[in-house]
């Protein structure tokens, strides 16, 4: 793999496993020294990730800080960690949802990535340069099924953001875009396996599920020498199951 | 980077602008190349630019509104390699009138370079086009919000992403991609009159306060041909630093 990263520093939130730790490990073959955030304790252990809620903004602030220290100013940020709730394989409906469910996945899956970028933005602007990628979901753009309102309400919230902040930081050399990824065949996914799954298939004119490796190859590209002219973008990572 | 070796790729109207910035990098990358233009003369100074060394590389002349033309050169395609892995579109016209004086052969002409031409490309590509193979279409921010003085080449161009949206599932079950690019400002000679009537403007409002390079659109163009993008089709990447964001 040609370090066409090199040099840079990265955090991955959510890295722990899925889609996260793909794009910390396809960061890293790139040259990239790589931070993983981890907010569950076991698969922070097992993954060398720090671990970090990043609904916890003291928490948050800390983990960057000791990134910092050991690696050096944060030069990419992939706001990856998220949360889609399910009882028995299910979301819940509206007129079902906890209300502390709605406010936690808020709390993890927008105000999370807002922690991060609050934190780390003010370096990248200082070296004028960075990079910033939100993980949005095609259920941010679409209606899918599958998720509950929380998760799809945060993933188009997030584009928002992306489009926002590529305003106001591309004067300072920072590029903020977000990924779209249709149906992912994480462990997690696999497991859920059986109707949901094929339905998704039958709808993605590729035919199969995407695999977390293609979701870290397209941050490798938003984040490498080769988009250097594209911001405020929503790639959509998801075989022709959305298009746009 | 991307690994574009052994790759046939054919791209029209390889003169222009973007499409030499994405034959230059196509061949540093190892793709074979067919390039065509309505101007052979200049295609062929441009191709004997290009490092002697390296992958291998064919020139025709081929006006895109012509079939036979574009079908002679997708024969040509098949003859010296044996098939196509990727095909870029980059024949345009873009010529700068008001819908009012408008009249039906500017309309006829610039349709047929932008759309028909896209259209002749496609379909020749077809029965040459490999698994893995993948189509990027060069589209345009005038697709997406139109275009001062430019309504009969923004209507093209949004077509082209409608059209090609629509091949991606005729494509699909052969194991090949379909996406466009929209550049914003890049410049270019096309662009040179817009950049310097409205320049200060359209940098104004663009947040990276720059306009775009031919080689930042190549290299996206790149992405989306090349494996890396492997799970990604019907999309279309904008490349405009911000100016649009649709």
């Amino acid at each position: 793999m040609a370090a066409t990263h090199a040099g840079r520093v990265a955090i991955v939130t959510g890295a722990g496993r899925g889609i996260g730790a793909a794009i910390a490990a396809e960061l890293a073959a790139r040259g990239v020294r790589v931070a993983a955030l981890e907010a569950d304790p076991a698969l922070a252990a097992a993954a060398g990730a720090i671990l970090c809620d990043v609904a916890d903004r003291a928490a948050v602030d800390a983990a960057c800080a000791r990134v910092e220290q050991e690696l050096g100013p944060v030069d990419i940020l992939v706001n990856n960690a998220g949360i889609s709730p399910k009882h028995e394989g299910r979301a819940a409906p509206v007129q079902e949802m906890d209300p502390a469910e709605w406010d936690r996945v808020l709390a993890v899956n927008l105000t999370g990535a807002w922690n991060l970028i609050r934190r780390l933005a003010p370096g990248m602007v200082a070296r004028r340069w960075g990079r910033i990628i939100n993980l949005s979901s095609v259920a941010g753009r679409a209606f899918t099924p599958i998720v509950g309102c929380h998760y799809a309400a945060t993933k188009a919230a997030l584009i928002g953001l992306t489009r926002h902040l590529a305003g106001e930081l591309g004067p300072h050399g920072i590029t903020v875009n977000a990924i779209a990824p249709g149906r992912i065949a994480t462990p997690m996914v696999a497991a859920a396996g059986g109707p949901a799954n094929a339905a998704v298939v039958a709808a993605t004119p590729l035919g199969r599920l995407g695999t977390p490796e293609e979701v870290a190859r397209a941050v490798c590209f938003l984040t490498g020498p080769d988009a250097t002219f594209v911001t405020g973008q929503t790639l959509d990572v998801a075989g022709g199951w959305m298009m746009t | 980077m991307f690994d574009l070796s052994g790759k046939v790729a054919l791209i029209t109207g390889a003169n222009g602008g973007i499409p030499r910035a994405t034959a230059a990098l196509f061949h540093r990358l190892g793709a074979h190349l067919v390039l065509t233009d309505l101007d052979a003369e200049a295609l062929a100074a441009f191709a004997a630019s290009l490092p002697a060394a390296g992958p291998r590389l064919v020139t025709a002349r081929a006006d895109v509104t012509s079939r036979v033309e574009v079908e002679e050169a997708l024969a040509l395609a098949g003859r010296e390699f044996g098939g196509l892995d990727i095909l870029v579109t980059g024949a345009g016209l873009y010529v700068e009138q008001e819908v009012a004086s408008m009249t039906d052969e500017d309309w006829r002409r610039t349709l047929a370079v932008n759309l028909d031409g896209v259209f002749h490309a496609c379909r020749a590509a077809f029965p040459l086009l490999r698994r893995g193979g993948a189509i990027v279409n060069i589209a345009s921010m005038a697709g997406h919000r139109g275009s001062v003085r430019h309504a009969h080449y923004a209507a093209c161009k949004a077509a082209v992403l409608a059209f090609t949206r629509s091949l991606v599932h005729e494509l699909a079950p052969r194991g090949v991609r379909a996406n466009c690019v929209s550049p914003g400002i890049i410049a270019t000679p096309m662009t040179e009159a817009i950049m310097r009537e409205n320049g200060a403007a359209l940098i104004a409002a663009t947040p990276m306060k720059r306009f775009g390079a031919p080689e930042e659109v190549a290299s996206v163009i790149a992405f989306l041909a090349s494996d890396a993008a492997a799970f990604i089709t019907g999309e279309t990447i904008h490349i405009n630093g911000g100016l649009y964001m649709g």
